[in-house]
């Protein structure tokens, strides 16, 4: 899960070049603009979609490099919508910006209708640059009757790494970063990072951090930035507007002063999460911090972490984000693709995958709107001493900050904590 | 005359379908490189001769960079030679088959197998610290430590047994008959060694020894895997600055690369003049 996510950003990052020049050039060749906006074949009414629907093959383009994923999808997600008349394919995909860069390129060479690819499950970047370029359809997540088992007012789905989702995919899964520790050593564990601050500087040595620009050490330094500055709400929008610089130099600040009470005094990093986990497995440090703590559990179970590790429940929350299925403005199935989208909401569905032996991908429904029994059926999956219940574990998950914010902190860390006190 | 022509000339035909290949992907990859480095293959924007990428460089970035690569090759290469040339010279004296057939078993391993098995032995919870007992924080910082221990000791490790092959077999085939008359001329073991073993090995040491240290200027996943987040060496420097999520940072890296070529090109021309003096003497 970790990795995925991992691999997911960093494919994100490198995958993205190739479509924005592709939408640069889109941009110039064709009016994009009335792309977007509400659905224009207007479907009134589910009835309307369920009935176009039957009979349709609809292809999901996903990232393939997650065996569990693509058994999922092909053994629970695609006999259930076979169900509604729907043949579900699953078209694996190196890297998701490969099927932006499919659409772009359809929609570049002037072909609006019919396109190759019905359902991308994407987020962020991908998200973002598809949006600028008008490759999806909008406005018709409300129409999707499982949608009610969603929080109207979640920030998670909202937004996606700060661009409005408006209607332009649906939710599918959500991943929480969590910092973890060994309570034999913890006895009284911190409720927020300023105590965990604090805790490091009285226990000199027992605690560090990935270094950025690792994926779980930038992260890091995104949650911290929430801390020093009061939470998400607080920081601007982008690296470049007002209070920016106080904002990013109230961090610096507090992480330069941390740096003496770190592991080696701070001397170095590191080298990424996986060099933490290590550090964590041989007592070297007390916590260790993860993009998926479902994961956790495992290495409790395989032995490579203390019996007595535990998921640190933070105060304020943590970050989180979500990661939906997007249907493209041109695709050739796209009441097929509504009808997969709401299948994937199901309770029944979302239940299934979040089972770490299925998939465990932590579900994005609001489980007050679940009918009961499947409720308690979520709260029984897989019960854990070492990471709580999601509900627990995501209580005030905070947004992601936008994108852009990501390469202009991972430098600033540089600058100013690392190579600053040299 | 002719005749010595001709045989050059099918000499050198033998050697082009090595050659050739080695020259293709050497000469594209090394050519993209300058290229993008150059600012005519951007990522984004339009392509333009331009030497940005290389005066954007952080000039302290690269000049600790420079320092840290040198450093650790030359560390790494002096102790390869010293070990690789003394457990060549002793699988020759007491004809010890075994030692070379060690030495020949290393050499295949990959850095990134040889690295990762370093850390697992020398971390701070590694095989080393927990054998002795160590508390947690007392062990010495060898691997990401300031001295660069596990990353010197590993890449030592490696090209010993790649110089202990190459002088090996520049010795096997006439050390072992002037060694012998040297000893019938009544010349000691240290006299033997000095006047008859080290002049034979002498342009194998260098060749080896330059190859070595090139490669190691050259070589990323060690310092990766063992050394520490700053200073880093070029090769780490040109791979951050490669996959950094801003785009326009890609030529910098290839900036990076194509300045590591320079470095270890020069350590190789420097091996050639020295390897023409050593022949001299011989």
């Amino acid at each position: 899960m970790r990795r995925t996510t991992t691999r997911r950003t960093r494919a994100r990052a490198l995958g993205t070049l190739a479509t924005a020049a592709a939408v640069a050039l889109s941009a110039c060749a064709a009016p994009v603009s009335n792309r977007t906006g509400t659905a224009d074949d207007g479907y009134a009414s589910w009835e309307d979609v369920a009935a176009d629907a039957r009979g349709q093959e609809v292809s999901l383009w996903m990232w393939g490099g997650d065996e569990k994923g693509n058994a999922y999808v092909d053994d629970v997600l695609a006999p259930a919508a076979a169900d509604q008349g729907v043949t579900l394919r699953r078209v694996p995909v190196a890297d998701t910006a490969d099927a932006l860069n499919r659409v772009v390129s359809e929609l570049q060479a002037g072909q609006d209708s019919d396109g190759a690819v019905d359902l991308v499950w994407v987020n962020g970047e991908n998200f973002r640059t598809g949006q600028q370029a008008g490759a999806w359809e909008c406005g018709w997540t409300d129409l999707l009757p499982n949608s009610a088992y969603l929080d109207p007012t979640d920030p998670l789905l909202a937004e996606d790494f700060g661009t409005p989702v408006e209607g332009c995919e649906s939710p599918w899964h959500k991943a929480q970063f969590a910092l973890a520790y060994d309570a034999a050593d913890v006895q009284h564990p911190p409720t927020s990072l300023t105590e965990l601050f604090d805790w490091a500087r009285a226990h000199p040595g027992r605690f560090t951090y990935p270094a950025p620009p690792d994926f779980t050490g930038s992260a890091f330094l995104r949650q911290s930035l929430y801390e020093v500055t009061g939470g998400p709400e607080q920081v601007p929008a982008g690296p470049d507007d007002d209070g920016a610089a106080g904002a990013t130099s109230a961090l610096w600040a507090e992480l330069a002063d941390l740096e003496p009470s770190l592991w080696r005094g701070g001397d170095t990093y590191p080298r990424d999460a996986a060099a933490l986990d290590d550090l964590f497995a041989g007592d070297q440090v007390d916590f260790t911090m993860t993009y998926g703590p479902a994961t956790l559990d495992a290495r409790v179970a395989d032995g490579t972490f203390p019996e007595t590790t535990r998921v640190l429940t933070l105060d304020d929350g943590t970050l989180g984000n979500a990661s939906f299925l997007a249907i493209p403005a041109n695709a050739a199935h796209q009441a097929g693709a509504m009808v997969v989208a709401d299948l994937a909401l199901a309770p029944e569905q979302q239940l299934a995958k979040a089972d770490p032996a299925v998939w465990g991908q932590y579900p994005v429904l609001e489980l007050d709107r679940v009918p009961d029994d499947l409720a308690e059926q979520f709260a029984d999956l897989a019960p854990s001493t070492v990471v709580p219940p999601f509900d627990e574990l995501s209580r005030g998950a905070d947004p992601e900050l936008s994108a852009d914010w990501v390469a202009p902190l991972e430098r600033g860390w540089r600058d100013n904590v690392l190579t600053g006190q040299r | 005359m002719n005749r010595r022509t001709a045989s050059s000339r099918r000499a050198a035909l033998l050697v082009l379908p090595a050659l050739l290949p080695t020259v293709l992907v050497l000469g594209a990859g090394l050519g993209a490189a300058v290229i993008q480095s150059l600012g005519l293959l951007p990522l984004v924007g339009k392509p333009e001769l331009s030497s940005a990428a290389y005066r954007a460089l952080v000039v302290d970035d690269v000049l600790t960079g420079l320092g840290v690569s040198v450093a650790i090759a030359a560390a790494s290469t002096s102790l390869a030679l010293l070990v690789g040339a003394t457990a060549a010279v002793l699988v020759q004296r007491s004809r010890i088959g075994g030692l070379a057939a060690v030495a020949a078993a290393v050499v295949p391993i990959p850095h990134l197998v040889g690295a990762a098995t370093v850390g697992l032995l020398l971390a701070d919870s590694g095989l080393v610290a927990r054998l002795v007992g160590a508390q947690p924080g007392t062990f010495p910082a060898l691997v990401g430590g300031p001295w660069w221990v596990a990353v010197v000791l590993e890449l030592a490790w490696k090209e010993s047994a790649f110089v202990a092959v190459v002088v090996l077999s520049s010795l096997a085939t006439t050390e072992r008959d002037l060694d012998e008359a040297a000893a019938g001329l009544g010349a000691g073991p240290w006299q033997r060694l000095r006047r008859v073993t080290l002049p034979l090995a002498a342009p194998a040491l260098v060749v080896s020894g330059t190859i070595s240290f090139a490669y190691v200027v050259g070589s990323y996943e060690v310092a990766w895997l063992l050394g520490r987040t700053y200073p880093e060496p070029l090769a780490v420097l040109a791979f951050r600055l490669f996959s950094d999520t801003d785009l326009t940072m890609r030529p910098q890296a290839l900036a990076v690369a194509v300045l590591t070529v320079a470095v270890a090109a020069g350590a190789l021309v420097a091996g050639a003049a020295l390897l023409r003096r050593v022949a001299v003497l011989r």
